[in-house]
């Protein structure tokens, strides 16, 4: 102990000096948006990385049991491209008018337990992933894309309490948006749905179509829960989500063709 | 001591009123603002405290950029050249470096001009690679050192000037 007091007082000025360096840099952080977003890039550079190794040694642990989930998923896939051939010439018909492109990438951090979470994937623009596109997983919504590096990016998780996602009933067409109140990670709350649509327990939810990052129709959940007000006009819905957001191994980036366009006739460009 | 403590006090204040009210706004060709602040970190006594001196080069760079809306770019550069103007002093002085007020007199004219060149260099590079932080800009980063620094040493090496006749 007396040791440390002794180096300290010894570097007395060094440390001083680190020490308000530091603070420093967090009052530059806090004061220049510019400065922010070069600190979170270099962040974001750092972290990729080590969680990518970290990531490689524990996927090693974990191939016998990706290897049996690959084979159930090609098994799908193969009864799926028999039905394909079948109807090949409809099929191309409506890839052509699907406005959505999609890639496939693998997470490398995920985080779930924080008020607002954010995930790492290992696809960035030098693979054509952009911000502000799409992340969803085979059952299910993960995010958004939020920042890209060449070979990295960072999605803002559903599990964000900053993030609305345009969701609608499977039954009705009834739209409203979908917040995460922040508590459990399969709970959110359906938001906006005024009370002159029915809605019972065990309704499915889908994406809607109202907004640029998701196509329509990908299933998200089930009701579990409503609250029918009296004076106000809109229901408080619970919602069960299908996909259990803290186990996901990979994802598929949504790129909309379109985004530009839409983008440009809602004035947001300059994001 | 009291008295010399007072008249720093008032120095430091004067010149920060000074950089924020009056030479921010000089803008010579378009961007040039020398930064006469420094004079306080260059006339600072060397026998005084240093371990004082990286406290109020921190202060005095956070009030700048508190009343001139920058980023922290002075905090950071006189944050800096408050640690390393022992070693820059060490340097630049040599055997002399004891001399207390060895800025103004008592030392040789060549030992006192690479010390204030130093003093102004560094701080002017660190503070412009913080105000662009961005490798891309390393070129346009030595233009606005090198040229801000040459009227930002002119007006120090006036200002000592003053600063010697009225200390005789």
């Amino acid at each position: 102990m007396r040791q440390i007091f002794n180096a300290l007082l010894k570097y007395k000025n060094t440390s001083l000096f680190l020490g308000l360096l530091f603070i420093s840099f967090l009052i530059v952080n806090q004061r220049s948006f510019y400065h922010k977003s070069v600190f979170s890039a270099i962040g974001l550079g750092i972290s990729s990385n080590l969680y990518g190794v970290s990531k490689g040694i524990s996927d090693y642990f974990n191939l016998k049991k990706i290897n049996a989930d690959l084979v159930k998923e090609n098994n799908k896939l193969k009864a799926l491209e028999i039905i394909y051939f079948q109807n090949q010439i409809l099929k191309q018909k409506t890839l052509d008018t699907f406005n959505f492109e999609v890639t496939s990438a693998k997470i490398i951090k995920n985080s779930f337990n924080k008020a607002n979470n954010y995930l790492i994937i290992n696809k960035g623009y030098e693979d054509g992933v952009m911000e502000d596109m799409g992340v969803i997983s085979t059952d299910g919504v993960i995010g958004i894309v939020n920042e890209t590096r060449a070979h990295h990016s960072s999605v803002i998780s559903i599990l964000h309490q900053e993030i609305k996602i345009n969701v609608s009933f499977k039954k009705n067409g009834a739209y409203g948006s979908l917040v995460w109140p922040g508590i459990h990670p399969k709970k959110m709350i359906l938001d906006d749905i005024s009370i002159i649509n029915s809605v019972s327990v065990g309704d499915t939810i889908v994406t809607g179509g109202m907004s640029a990052y998701f196509p329509f129709g990908i299933p998200i959940g089930v009701v579990s829960k409503f609250v029918q007000p009296k004076t106000e006009g809109y229901y408080q819905i619970e919602v069960d989500l299908f996909s259990n957001l803290t186990q996901k191994e990979f994802a598929y980036v949504i790129k909309n063709k379109d985004l530009d366009e839409i983008k440009k006739l809602t004035g947001d460009v300059s994001k | 001591m009291f008295q010399s403590n007072t008249k720093s006090f008032l120095q430091f204040i004067l010149l920060i009123l000074l950089q924020v009210f009056l030479l921010n706004n000089v803008n010579l060709f378009g961007f040039l603002n020398p930064y006469i602040y420094l004079l306080f970190l260059i006339t600072y006594r060397f026998d005084n405290n240093p371990t004082l001196l990286i406290l109020i080069g921190f202060l005095m760079g956070f009030l700048l950029d508190l009343l001139s809306h920058g980023a922290g770019g002075h905090m950071i550069a006189s944050l800096a050249i408050a640690f390393l103007r022992p070693y820059i002093i060490q340097f630049s002085f040599g055997v002399n470096s004891d001399i207390s007020m060895g800025m103004v007199r008592g030392t040789s004219l060549s030992n006192r001009l690479l010390y204030l060149v130093l003093m102004v260099f560094i701080h002017h590079l660190i503070l412009f690679i913080v105000v662009y932080f961005n490798l891309k800009s390393i070129s346009i980063i030595f233009k606005y050192t090198l040229i801000t620094s040459i009227f930002s040493f002119i007006l120090l090496w006036i200002s000592l000037g003053f600063f010697k006749t009225r200390h005789d």
